[in-house]
């Protein structure tokens, strides 16, 4: 049988914390104002893909954005919803039928659920009928206490060359959480591939 | 003429990736300096340690200051070289690439001891050959690894690093809880109190216990943020080593064996601290120690010569590539032929540094080896080096090296603290004296006096304790200062002055590139308030 002297003993336990007290110290140095601002950019983020949601419209085009918001929510394990808002205009009653319209929500939805599956991450969906799309952008988004809206491209801004339509505007003016807006590019082509877009383009075209 | 881009050295080491790259070289220290040191200096071994010790803390808090001043490759020389002058920067390298050619050989050396425990044919004393080939075959094989560019990694270092870390704290704790006897380390202590000789020698051995700080400064260029995280990485690694260093002496010293201690060869019986320190096993005391602590060094046998053997590998191939990149810094500051520049295009590694000095290496494992390989020569050793030889003669080596840069850093240091008082300093070291030199106030490192003195002293230990170390040091010396003045006259530079340099310039941009903005700014700010025009145009 081992005997144990207490002066050993005390000297093992002081050298067990003065090696760990040591080791601890030096893995925590001051932060520098460059690696504080990163930090702070970083929590920033965390906060702001919470809970994201990707909205479609019938001349929002956000397919791009939804690719790029599936990575971040991925990164970030976000809670993602993307939505359709289908606007029925006042001369029909709030619940009327719009078959073309649905129609569309159905095929920008699946690509939207077809992104997601590829990055591999949950996606939830869902078609909105409303007066004005803006609100029900910012309903949906205080509904689910959102942390960030993202949108695509408005169709609009390619024929009278502004940037943004006024939809988009209002939503990032009247929003509560971050809205990230994906503007297409000078020579950005994917709005003529977009579902649900070739017939607008024809119209476009028309005289 | 399109712009020619120098790659740059990526900052990836992190906190623990610095004090890895230290702890790899240093840690491996006490597995061969305990055994040496118990064995010159007996029942004084924790005092030798101590001196030591206290004259490394010294060494280490120069280091830390100068590293997070000046985070460059090039560690010792590049200071010595910014403070002195260039050719005394030669001489602190030149001190450097002895210790690190002889890093190579002792580690390599050591690592064939710890391994023997598990294959006890590597240290066969009627077969000492085998031993000779397989150190042998570590060196050539490290070197050809290096030439080929394989390296282990940060990584790797550092997981090595952390259980050893955890190895060496569960060593000392249940040693201490276990075995730990004050009253029998009095008695040692009082009764096998060596010579003053002894001592001397003991204390010489003991430093070799604290060698390689110098990584963590080879590395800084490397680090992240080197100015706020080097002075950590040092502090702690110079703490967790003397931490050891002092354990690992006084648990020797009064420590009962869980086993029976063998007799020696004339037959006497000895004890745990005798049979450490003896010929036979003076590479490898710390697996054997470790196998005395009751209980756990059941465990401690099978893995400690393991984990050293691996240490020690690490250490010794931190000698082949340390070397190299000592050599290329000094090749490019004009200290050295550009031939140590050349990188192979082939594997794109600096392969003729890395095969000289690797033959370096060689040359000197023959001199230590060749007592034990051919009896004339151990007669020739006996009548004129006391029989010194093996692991003595690289110990001996090791401290001339590490004890004459060390000195040389201590007067850098004092030197750019009176001369380059502007560059920020994110570490500075305590105890100060304010004062006035040329117009400007600065702050004389009283520190930097003592440990010049401490590590001045162990130097003089070194001549006057070690036969050949006194003959093979200075010796080394010699050949590097003919090669210094062959290459500097044909070059047209200076030999005794230094060429130009425009070193404020060069701290701006060290600062720049080491991430450092803020520190770059104070630095930039200081000269503006002195020379306006010439801040401007450094930025």
């Amino acid at each position: 049988m081992i005997a144990i002297d207490p002066v050993g003993a005390v000297i093992a336990v002081a050298l067990v914390v003065a090696v760990v007290a040591t080791l601890w110290w030096m893995l925590h140095p001051p932060i520098s104002k460059v690696q504080e601002i990163a930090r702070d950019a970083e929590s920033e983020l965390e906060r702001m893909v919470g809970s994201i949601i990707v909205v479609f419209a019938e001349n929002i085009a956000s397919q791009h954005m939804m690719a790029l918001a599936a990575k971040l929510a991925k990164g970030e394990r976000s809670e993602l919803l993307a939505i359709y808002v289908v606007s029925v205009p006042y001369s029909l009653p709030p619940d009327a039928e719009m078959t073309d319209e649905e129609r569309r929500a159905l095929d920008a939805l699946g690509a939207a659920q077809a992104i997601a599956a590829k990055a591999d991450i949950n996606l939830r969906t869902e078609t909105v009928k409303a007066r004005s799309t803006k609100q029900a952008v910012l309903d949906i988004a205080k509904r689910e206490r959102a942390n960030l809206i993202v949108l695509g491209s408005f169709r609009e801004g390619k024929y009278t060359g502004a940037p943004l339509s006024r939809t988009i505007e209002e939503i990032a003016a009247e929003a509560k959480c971050d809205v990230l807006i994906g503007v297409e590019g000078k020579h950005g082509n994917l709005l003529v591939d977009q579902v649900g877009f070739e017939q607008f383009e024809q119209g476009e075209k028309a005289p | 003429m399109p712009d020619q881009h120098q790659p740059e050295l990526k900052r990836s080491v992190t906190p623990w990736g610095s004090f890895s790259w230290g702890y790899s070289d240093v840690g491996a220290d006490i597995f061969v300096g305990l055994g040496l040191v118990l064995g010159a200096a007996a029942g004084a071994s924790n005092v030798a340690f101590l001196f030591a010790g206290i004259v490394y803390v010294c060494i280490g808090l120069a280091y830390t200051e100068l590293a997070a001043t000046y985070p460059v490759a090039g560690g010792g020389q590049y200071f010595v070289m910014r403070g002195l002058g260039d050719f005394l920067g030669f001489i602190a390298g030149w001190a450097v690439l002895l210790d690190f050619t002889i890093d190579v050989t002792l580690f390599a050396w050591s690592c064939v001891d710890y391994l023997s425990e598990v294959v006890p044919v590597l240290l066969n004393p009627i077969h000492p050959w085998i031993h000779f080939i397989a150190v042998f075959g570590l060196i050539a094989g490290l070197c050809l690894l290096n030439v080929l560019g394989v390296r282990e990694s940060t990584t790797f270092n550092g997981v090595v690093s952390a259980l050893d870390v955890i190895s060496e704290t569960s060593i000392l704790f249940f040693g201490f809880l276990f075995a730990f006897r004050p009253e029998l380390l009095v008695h040692t202590m009082t009764t096998q109190w060596p010579s003053t000789f002894n001592l001397m020698l003991g204390a010489s051995y003991a430093i070799i216990s604290f060698v390689g700080l110098e990584s963590i400064s080879q590395a800084a260029q490397e680090t992240q943020r080197p100015a706020s995280v080097i002075p950590r990485t040092s502090i702690a690694l110079i703490l967790t080593i003397l931490i050891y260093a002092l354990a690992y002496s006084n648990l020797a010293l009064g420590m009962v064996p869980w086993h029976q201690i063998p007799l020696d060869a004339m037959g006497h019986a000895q004890t745990l601290w005798q049979w450490l320190g003896n010929n036979n096993n003076n590479g490898k005391a710390v697996a054997l120690l470790a196998k005395e602590v009751p209980y756990f060094g059941a465990l401690a046998a099978l893995y400690v010569p393991i984990l050293g053997a691996i240490l020690l590998l690490i250490s010794s191939n931190s000698g082949v590539f340390g070397s190299s990149r000592i050599a290329y810094a000094m090749a490019n500051a004009k200290l050295l032929p550009s031939i140590f520049q050349r990188v192979n295009r082939r594997f794109r590694t600096p392969a003729v540094s890395i095969i000289a000095f690797c033959t370096i290496a060689v040359v000197e494992l023959i001199f230590a080896a060749w007592p034990s390989l051919d009896p004339g020569a151990a007669a020739f050793y006996a009548k004129f080096f006391h029989g010194e030889g093996g692991i003595g003669f690289l110990g001996d080596l090791y401290a001339f090296g590490a004890a004459t840069s060390y000195s040389f850093v201590f007067l850098a240091l004092i030197a750019l603290r009176m001369n380059d008082p502007l560059s920020p300093r994110k570490f500075r070291i305590p105890f100060n004296i304010p004062m006035t030199y040329k117009g400007e106030r600065v702050l004389f490192p009283v520190i930097g006096v003592l440990g010049f003195i401490g590590i001045l002293s162990i130097l003089v230990f070194t001549i006057l304790t070690h036969d050949l170390g006194r003959i093979a040091g200075p010796a080394w010396l010699i050949l590097g200062f003919i090669i210094f003045v062959v290459y500097r006259r044909n070059k047209g530079l200076p030999v005794f002055g230094s060429a130009p340099h425009d070193w404020r310039h060069e701290q701006i941009g060290i600062l720049r590139d080491a991430g450092e903005l803020e520190l770059m700014d104070e630095y930039v700010a200081c000269l503006k308030a002195r020379e306006p025009a010439h801040a401007a145009e450094a930025r």
